[in-house]
């Protein structure tokens, strides 16, 4: 099975080590991810904000290049994928007059949900060498990757199960919590700490309260958002990992502790503590 | 199709066992017809019988509900088919054919002794779907206590023998030998010359939607799974619990308009019940638990019928329920102790605020039930966008077919009140197709002869939990000891609920074992109960007469609710009072009398006339008097309805036929001016300019009307730049051009309606705000239209008008009765101030034109025909019905009726359908085929005054001599 | 009884002192140049709160959602591209997914935004605008996003740089960016991507929309 890959920035940076992890489970599930060729920036919250035109266009770009190949696109990035089928929609109103051919007809799918499909579930499965036994874990979606549904194709939106499943799959325990898809501030942070920080600290004390050791996130946001919030304190810590994370860990024979450096809350105790690592 | 009429069959088919079904099916057996009443669960019901106390009595639904379940279940002319459906309807309207599966129940209905032995023993436990799965019920089971019919049946879905071929352990078991695996459906062929549709509706909610964490979250329930939970006979015994840990819930919220104004879930119509059902519960759950906090989320609060208003602020101020104008978008899970989350914007403070709950109930729309979409394919109906049988203005229980007619929640969302109006109306309107075939099909029901009884008195007491009514305050057991010691007492015992059908089989029982000879039941209240009563004494063979009602909940439970001992005490003395005079009780015997088979209508508006209509066309004669030159009423000032329809055009149609129909005596310019007798047998005195007329009469329906009321507010009459909604809407019609000339218009909602003088809403003006701007956008689309309201309460389908007048641009604002918008004249510049709740903000507009929504009052007239009639009415001059819910159209008084705005403010089509609804009524004991019928005679109205001024002493009032009164007072007294 | 269905508090507490505005003509064409610009139906509104009640940031800013809505109608323009809510919105469609009358309440607050950027009015969250903004300018620069130099260059903006120097920010940022790169979170060279002369080659399409 082949499927054009769409990285997105963050992946070549800040979301390295979820690169990585991807690359080794989809290796290791046999379906081969092509990058899209020459692919460029999908103009994230920034062009949404500022252009209209923009916003459309960036993303068109990558969507022309893709239906070259034919193949449907995943994306790991919540707001990658939000935007590609922002982007694809509006290329349908014909409203807008893009310099590439396309068409917009072409599949995107979110990471998760792509794994989370029935037969990719009973291949995950087969796989599975390391169950994550006695994990407790609680799933965060975001916002990008549910909503608005009409752009996402999630009906579950208050209540998604892509992640659950696949962590489920792997072993661990899934707890059921409220605040799957409260937004965490997204990049809002950088310039007004204090709103970013607010809306980060609450999704982490409620994942906290509902008995979460861990937290599994999609987004390179998401992450590092909930992960660096832990950076300083002392308290609790709740490492959070990209699903993919879970996926490579529980897939692997042996496991290198060196995966995990980029994480600001390590995880490797709480690995550990499990026996998950040695 | 024509032939079909000339030969009509004599019997309707009833589709729908809830209360509208059993209305109309009463109302049809009571008229000369046979009436198959098709059900398609386990029993009759409906959602009536799910509910645990209806407002604004708080009355116990089962305690209402059950005589009438009783009524129906012993009518002889109401054949029962429990599990049925029509597969198909043949034939057209005076002669139908249907076909009709009826479903096995897997226990024989005649064999099944209702003992209970089946479904103790059903080893196999599923959760509830009469309590909204809460709670457990076996396989064997009887939906609840009341049912109707009272037979045990089996669970084909979950029975372990049906399934799987395993158990069979009610078969052993059985005493009556009634359980019968091998069952089969069967098809039936019934005959019928008119259908009715009144199947009713569901919640809209399901968890698949999963709004609000539904079917999520534990502690989040619907308000039907609410009403169990309150419910004496529901999953928590009548205690109020909540599902996680069963413990007390502390603080509950209620949030409503889910599924219901909500277009993006394509439910864009209002559910119309919610409101008022929601302010039920809480006020409810205040007086069961007092320290439970009640929180209601709201956008509109719509309390737009009789009384509602007044609810609504008895509520808040004397229950302390809260409201607060706040909708909700997501309900949050604390993983802690199971309790829930709602984040509101507090505007005040400016910051989130997270409220805990430890449960919240959702005020969820309605739906047609998922399998009616299949009924209307069969019968060839046509439904609107959203599944239901909308009827039209003039024609409010057709449907598209004809000869089948509809009522009840299946038309559109409606409460139980319009539901029994408009099983009034589809019942009218078959029998006016069947007249001809009329007594034709119909068997008369045998009742036993009265056996001589012993001199001796044989006082028999029976006790009334009434659910947790009385059970709940007073303590029952003691109650009994002390009764058992009482002279002539044989026998006492005690009931779960003593109206309920099997319960009058065991009186019956009782009667004849223990050879009672008198009969005191001590219960709820002898207004609503004792007739049921004493026809159960009939039935044993008993003079029903011999019978006494000691009320120990309206007199005493209900109001000594907070000293559970000292009302024990008072149970036993009201017993007491009562054996006592039980004891001195003669049998009475009625005679029988000549019926006057004529109508009187009092008003000849759209009430009146359609009212005499629906008697005339079935061939009684009507006096109908009007006091005006002319027939049409209120009606007369609309020029257009919200749907389109044109009043006017109703108007000339009717006239005109009341004119020419030769069963009917207009007289105009006309008064009542004089009224006596009794039901039956009234006469009274028609004054037409000047001259007298004697007239008699067996019914009388009380059809006055209203009228606009003329504000003295916002400068009306003081600045012609001020109109009312309706002189708006005569000049939008009769001046294009100056419609076309108008910039910018100003309405202001509740002028003269919700204030502290006429605290009712008129239910109409919002409605007519809504209607008018459309118009106007219509006509001119460049006018802007502001409109100032304080709910807007459009309710049902016109909500989508609601949504197509904002779609037209018209902006609205909320202002509140403490901060009135102010109105006045600039420099000849009509301004309007006002400040908006919704942003806070201050605002002004020079409107060209400012509209007011002034509301409806009743007729003047209305006051003469009550001192006349000796009619009750409310404190603002509407009459007042027998009973809210299940009277709506009939006095306390015998024989006198009542129909349109003279009840309460109402929409044109709800007038006619009541009108029809209260001319069926009012004619039905002109019907006895001899036209003779078995009501106490004379003109005596029991007033006593001659029994008591005769110094001989030589008249006495039967069932109240002095012997029987003196017995319960010194009884008392003791 | 008062037949009061209102909240008391608000009758309370509210200002009457404030100002009085002025219903004018003007609202119908703000709104319909909106409504066909966005395609949201705006007009549909009933004012139930439902938006401001499940936006995260409400409190943050100074019209809310609801709000925006009515000024939308009313044709408050100037009023709304002054807000601070058009930057402080997260675009996390929280509003737009619970609204009941599906107005696109993110998709209005979106193109308000677009429509400042593109106005002479100064916004009111500048570190936000300035933001976005930066973002653009590193695109165009190498066709994908190194989170190094984004933080950079937004760092070094003048007003930016001025305002972390006054709130003894910059202290933290420069350590927090030296553990970043320790840890590997930020990398110094990413691949570009070749699209760049496309890239501008758009940004010259729309016309200027790029202040």
């Amino acid at each position: 099975m082949r499927l054009s890959f769409y990285p997105g920035c963050s992946l070549e940076g800040m979301a390295n080590d979820y690169a990585r992890s991807i690359d080794a489970v989809f290796r290791n599930l046999g379906i081969d991810l092509v990058e899209i060729e020459d692919w460029s920036c999908c103009g994230a919250t920034a062009a949404h904000s500022l252009s209209q035109t923009m916003s459309v266009l960036l993303p068109a770009r990558n969507l022309a290049a893709a239906e070259k190949l034919g193949h449907d696109i995943v994306s790991p990035c919540a707001n990658c994928f939000n935007r590609l089928r922002f982007s694809q929609n509006m290329i349908k109103k014909k409203v807008f007059d893009i310099p590439w051919p396309v068409t917009g007809d072409i599949r995107v799918h979110d990471m998760t949900r792509f794994l989370a499909e029935p037969a990719r579930i009973k291949s995950i499965k087969e796989r599975i060498l390391r169950p994550l036994n006695g994990l407790r874990v609680v799933c965060y979606y975001g916002c990008q990757m549910v909503r608005p549904p009409k752009i996402t194709g999630y009906t579950d939106y208050e209540n998604p199960q892509t992640m659950d499943r696949i962590a489920a799959t792997a072993g661990a325990q899934v707890i059921d919590w409220s605040y799957k898809a409260t937004c965490c501030g997204a990049s809002v942070g950088i310039a007004r700490k204090e709103i970013g920080e607010s809306l980060t600290r609450r999704i982490l004390q409620k994942a906290q309260q509902a008995g979460a050791e861990a937290i599994v996130v999609s987004c390179p946001l998401c992450q590092s958002n909930l992960d660096m919030i832990q950076k300083d304190r002392s308290k609790r810590h709740t490492p959070v990992f990209y699903f993919t994370e879970l996926l490579r860990l529980s897939f692997a024979e042996h496991v290198d502790p060196k995966w995990f450096k980029m994480h600001f809350t390590d995880p490797v105790p709480l690995l550990r503590a499990k026996g998950l690592l040695s | 199709m024509g032939s079909y009429l000339s030969n009509p069959v004599g019997k309707v088919i009833v589709v729908g066992g809830g209360i509208g079904g059993i209305q109309c099916a009463l109302d049809l057996a009571d008229t000369g017809f046979y009436v198959y009443l098709i059900e398609k669960s386990h029993t009759l019901g409906g959602t009536m019988a799910r509910l645990d106390k209806t407002f604004p009595t708080n009355d116990c639904s089962t305690c209402m509900f059950s005589p009438k379940l009783v009524q129906v279940a012993g009518h002889a002319n109401i054949e029962i088919l429990p599990l049925s459906r029509i597969l198909e309807l043949n034939g057209g309207p005076g002669r139908f054919t249907a076909r009709v599966e009826k479903q096995p129940r897997y226990i024989d209905e005649e064999k099944c002794i209702t003992c209970g032995k089946c479904a103790e023993k059903c080893p196999k436990k599923i959760p509830d779907p009469f309590n909204g799965e809460l709670g457990t019920r076996k396989a064997a089971f009887l939906t609840f206590p009341q049912a109707v019919p009272l037979k045990y049946a089996l669970d084909a879905e979950n029975c372990l023998y049906l399934t799987k071929g395993k158990c069979g352990v009610c078969e052993k078991i059985c005493p009556a030998e009634a359980v019968e695996f091998d069952q089969k459906p069967e098809i039936l062929q019934i005959d019928a010359g008119a259908v009715i549709i009144s199947t009713g509706f569901e919640l809209a909610l399901t968890a698949q939607e999963g709004e609000f964490g539904y079917g999520r979250y534990r502690n989040v329930v619907t308000s039907l799974q609410y009403e169990r939970m309150l419910s004496a006979t529901g999953p928590y015994g009548g205690h109020l619990r909540r599902p996680s840990d069963e413990e007390v819930p502390r603080k509950v919220a209620w949030i409503q308009c889910v599924m219901s104004r909500d277009p993006a879930r394509n439910r864009p119509f209002c559910s119309s019940v919610c409101c008022m059902h929601a302010a039920k519960q809480a006020v409810l759950t205040r007086s069961h638990e007092p320290d439970t906090e009640t929180t209601i989320y709201f956008m509109d609060i719509r309390a737009h019928g009789k009384g509602f208003d007044d609810y609504i602020d008895r509520a808040r101020f004397q229950h302390g329920v809260k409201y607060r104008r706040s909708m909700i978008s997501q309900v949050y899970l604390n993983p802690e102790n199971e309790n829930l989350i709602i984040e509101t914007f507090d505007h005040h403070l400016n910051r989130k605020k997270e409220e805990e709950y430890d449960l919240i109930v959702l005020s969820s729309g309605f739906k047609p039930s998922g399998d009616f979409i299949d009924l209307a394919k069969q019968l060839g109906l046509v439904v609107n966008s959203y599944g239901f049988l909308a009827t039209e203005f003039d024609e409010p229980v057709a449907t598209s077919r004809p000869g089948v007619f509809v009522c009840g929640g299946i038309e559109a969302p409606k409460d139980i009140p319009e539901t029994v109006i408009q099983a009034g109306a589809a019942a009218a309107e078959a029998s006016i197709l069947l007249s001809a075939a009329r007594n034709t099909e119909i068997v008369f029901d045998e009742i036993p002869d009265e056996k001589p009884i012993e001199t001796t008195p044989r006082v028999g007491v029976l006790v009334c939990h009434c659910g947790t009514n009385i059970a709940g305050v007073v303590d029952i057991q003691k109650v009994l000891d002390y009764v058992k010691t009482l002279p002539h007492v044989i026998f006492a015992t005690d009931f779960m609920f003593t109206c309920s059908t099997e319960t009058q089989q065991t009186i019956v029982k009782l009667i004849k074992e223990q050879r009672l000879n008198r009969v005191v039941v001590a219960a709820c209240s002898p207004r609503t109960h004792e007739p049921l009563f004493q026809d159960t004494l009939r039935e044993a063979g008993l003079n029903p007469y011999l019978f006494e009602l000691a009320s120990i909940r309206d007199q005493c439970s209900w109001v000594h609710g907070n000293d559970p001992e000292k009302a024990t005490e008072k149970s036993k003395e009201l017993i007491r009072a009562s054996v006592s005079r039980a004891v001195q009780l003669e049998p009475l015997y009625e005679s029988s009398y000549r019926v006057v088979n004529k109508g009187l209508v009092i008003g000849g508006g759209v009430a009146g006339m359609t009212a005499a209509l629906t008697i005339a066309d079935q061939g009684f004669h009507v006096h109908l008097v009007e006091k005006s030159d002319q027939l049409g009423g209120f009606a007369r000032n609309l020029k257009f309805t919200l749907e389109g329809n044109s009043p006017a055009s109703l108007i000339r149609y009717l006239s005109e036929r009341v004119t020419h129909h030769p069963k009917i005596s207009v007289y105009l310019k006309s008064r009542l001016i004089s009224h006596a007798g009794h039901l039956g047998a009234f006469n009274g005195t028609v004054e037409k300019q000047g001259e007298s007329i004697k007239i008699q009469y067996g019914a009388v329906i009380a059809a006055t009307g209203g009228q606009p009321y003329k504000p003295t507010e916002y400068l009306y009459a003081q600045d012609e730049r001020i109109l009312t909604q309706v002189e708006f809407a005569k000049r939008l019609m009769e001046d294009p051009s100056w419609t076309g000339r108008l910039k910018r218009i100003v309405m202001i909602q509740c002028v003269g309606s919700r204030e502290p003088d006429f605290p009712y809403c008129s239910r109409v003006c919002c409605s007519a705000a809504v209607k008018n701007s459309i118009k106007l956008k219509e006509m001119n689309p460049g006018a802007q239209i502001v409109v100032l309201y304080r709910d807007v309460r459009t309710f049902g389908f016109k909500e989508l008008y609601y949504l197509k007048t904002r779609q037209k641009g018209v902006l609205f604002f909320r202002y509140i009765p403490e901060d009135k918008p102010e109105v006045y004249d600039e420099n000849g510049k009509l301004i309007v101030d006002f400040t908006d709740r919704s942003s806070h903000q201050n605002f002004r507009v020079e409107p060209d034109l400012v509209v007011l929504s002034s509301g409806i009052r009743p007729d003047d007239g209305a006051k003469q025909i009550a001192r006349l009639l000796k009619l009750p009415t409310t404190d603002e001059g509407f009459f007042l019905e027998a009973h809210v819910k299940l009277k709506p159209v009939e006095f306390a008084t015998s024989g006198v009726f009542l129909a349109g705005l003279a009840h309460s403010p109402r929409f044109i089509e709800e007038t006619v359908t009541m009108a029809k609804s209260a001319g069926q009524q009012a004619m039905a004991p002109f019907i006895n085929e001899e036209g003779v019928s078995q009501i106490p005679p004379s003109a005596c109205m029991g007033c006593g005054i001659c029994a008591s001024e005769c110094p001989a002493k030589a008249i006495s009032l039967k069932h109240c001599t002095d012997d029987q009164v003196f017995a319960k007072i010194d009884a008392l007294l003791e | 009884m008062q037949n009061i269905i209102s909240d008391p508090d608000q009758a309370r507490k509210h200002d009457s002192g404030k100002e009085r505005k002025l219903i004018g003509d003007r609202g119908d064409y703000f709104l319909n140049r909106m409504e066909g610009e966005t395609g949201a139906n705006i007009s549909a509104c009933y004012q139930c709160e439902r938006c401001t009640n499940s936006c995260p940031v409400s409190h943050f800013m100074d019209i809310k959602p609801h709000q925006v809505i009515h000024y939308v109608q009313l044709g408050w323009r100037e009023e709304l591209l002054k807000s601070s809510t058009i930057w402080i919105c997260l675009s996390c469609e929280m509003c737009t997914t619970y609204c009941p009358n599906e107005v696109d309440v993110a998709e209005i607050i979106n193109h308000l935004r677009n429509m400042a950027a593109h106005s002479s009015i100064t916004p009111k969250e500048k570190s936000l605008a300035v933001f976005h903004q930066t973002f653009l300018e590193v695109l165009q620069k190498s066709g994908r996003v190194n989170e190094f130099r984004l933080m950079n260059a937004y760092y070094l903006k003048p007003d930016i740089l001025h305002e972390r120097i006054k709130n003894k920010a910059l202290k933290e940022d420069l350590l927090l960016g030296i553990t970043m790169l320790r840890k590997g979170r930020l990398k110094l060279f990413t691949p570009k991507s070749r699209a760049i002369k496309e890239i501008k080659r758009v940004y010259s399409q729309t016309r200027g929309e790029i202040v």
